[in-house]
């Protein structure tokens, strides 16, 4: 489905990773694999480096430690925005909302608007949609869009199928009404037929934790993980991207009635090197208009990859200059969606450690 | 089929494969492999396969015949 919004713009992007930073060579040799075939995917996929939290880190830490950054600069003033919108798929508890969690340890003020959104890869277009909608309400000012995720916690050490991608990271995303009448396109798709595909199994209320669901079991691939673990079907996952994104894109770029050739970058979720470089091998795309190197330097990090890949390619163009960028997030749901929008003029666009 | 042939061996990191060879009988078949065959084959031959499909594939000339079978389906 499409739509369009009027209006609305990004203001500043803050970019929130773990200092704890972790090499594929020093952890390849937990993987069940020979070590020249790890090294053969390391050069394949893009791995190197990722940030992961260290033990008991959890994802209102990392949001906490941006807001307060940017309180603390004079980036943004606590009182300025009157909703707070999480995206996570790994929240501190199941109840309450991580989000409420954030405004109590912040104590913001009571009229804030806050609301957690289990959304992952897609996450920042989804969490950016609920923001152009609440900034419908003259009450609403501006908006923090927060993505952020540790899913490095649930993710097994010795699954070489996920673990050497996985990064953990948040980002705090401004929204708000734009003084010129610009219009961003989006579209979204989903089929929850294919939920299974990116799945932790354990650890909800259809199948509890238990010491049976922590074991590690091989499933036939020589990578050991449980069911409390994250499992991706790698393949399932390529295939999805390769046949879903492509015309997701292109009819976009038809509703907007722009042309590939109108758009300056194209900021994909970042799964890893190897599948974006074949997306744009797909959509004809030069490299060097597709960023493709978070993965490489600070691992995936769900909904944050987007935030993320700006953050770390475009923060001088974007601060001083605009761009026309087409957005694309895809993964768990399964869930598919772009946007296009004029970027740029940004107050804040910068990366941070944390702690 | 030449062609075929010669994209499988690189991605086996062997000189050169039978069209008879099974896919499986090679030490570097692993989910690496699979990948890049599955990718390889979406770029050159506009086919999507999926894992499972080229786990019920026995030899090269089978994949071969597979690859014919989706192709422009």
């Amino acid at each position: 489905m499409n739509f369009t919004f009027h209006r609305k713009h990004i203001s500043g992007i803050l970019a929130v990773i773990p200092a704890h930073e972790r090499s594929f060579v020093e952890e390849m040799k937990n993987f069940n694999f020979p070590e020249s075939r790890s090294l053969k995917l390391k050069e394949v996929m893009g791995y190197d480096k990722h940030r992961l939290v260290e033990p008991g880190v959890c994802v209102s830490d990392l949001a906490v430690c941006g807001l307060e950054h940017l309180f603390k600069n004079g980036l943004l003033r606590r009182e300025e925005f009157d909703a707070l919108i999480l995206v996570t798929q790994s929240p501190d508890h199941f109840m309450p909302p991580t989000s409420s969690i954030i405004q109590g340890r912040l104590n913001l003020k009571h009229d804030l608007f806050c609301l957690d959104i289990n959304q992952g890869c897609a996450g920042f277009l989804i969490g950016l949609m609920q923001a152009f909608l609440l900034l419908e309400q003259e009450s609403i000012r501006k908006v923090v869009l927060i993505n952020a995720d540790v899913l490095s916690r649930k993710t097994s050490p010795k699954d070489r199928n996920s673990y050497p991608l996985i990064g953990d990271a948040a980002s705090i995303t401004l929204v708000e009404r734009d003084a010129e009448d610009s219009v961003i396109h989006a579209n979204l798709k989903m089929d929850g037929t294919r939920h299974e595909v990116l799945m932790i199994p354990a650890g909800g209320l259809r199948l509890p934790s238990t010491p049976e669901t922590a074991l590690l079991e091989d499933v036939g691939d020589n990578n050991l993980r449980a069911k409390d673990h994250l499992r991706m079907d790698g393949s399932a996952v390529f295939n999805f991207v390769q046949v879903e994104v492509p015309p997701l894109i292109e009819d976009l770029l038809a509703s907007a009635g722009a042309s590939m050739d109108a758009v300056d970058y194209f900021i994909c979720h970042q799964a890893n090197r190897f599948m974006l470089q074949k997306l744009a091998d797909k959509m004809k795309v030069p490299y060097a208009k597709m960023p493709s190197n978070v993965v490489t330097h600070f691992g995936n990090s769900s909904g944050v990859t987007i935030p993320m890949a700006i953050t770390f390619n475009l923060a001088d163009r974007l601060r001083t200059g605009h761009a026309r960028v087409c957005l694309a997030g895809f993964g768990v749901g399964l869930t598919w969606s772009s946007m296009l929008m004029r970027l740029g003029g940004l107050s804040f666009c910068e990366m941070i450690d944390y702690p | 089929m030449n062609e075929l042939l010669n994209k499988i061996a690189e991605i086996l990191e062997e000189k050169s494969i039978a069209e008879t060879d099974d896919l499986k009988s090679f030490a570097q078949w692993d989910s690496l492999s699979v990948l890049s065959v599955i990718a390889m084959l979406d770029a050159n031959y506009g086919v999507n396969l999926r894992a499972a499909d080229l786990e019920s594939t026995g030899t090269v000339k089978d994949l071969w015949n597979l690859v014919q079978s989706k192709k422009g389906s």
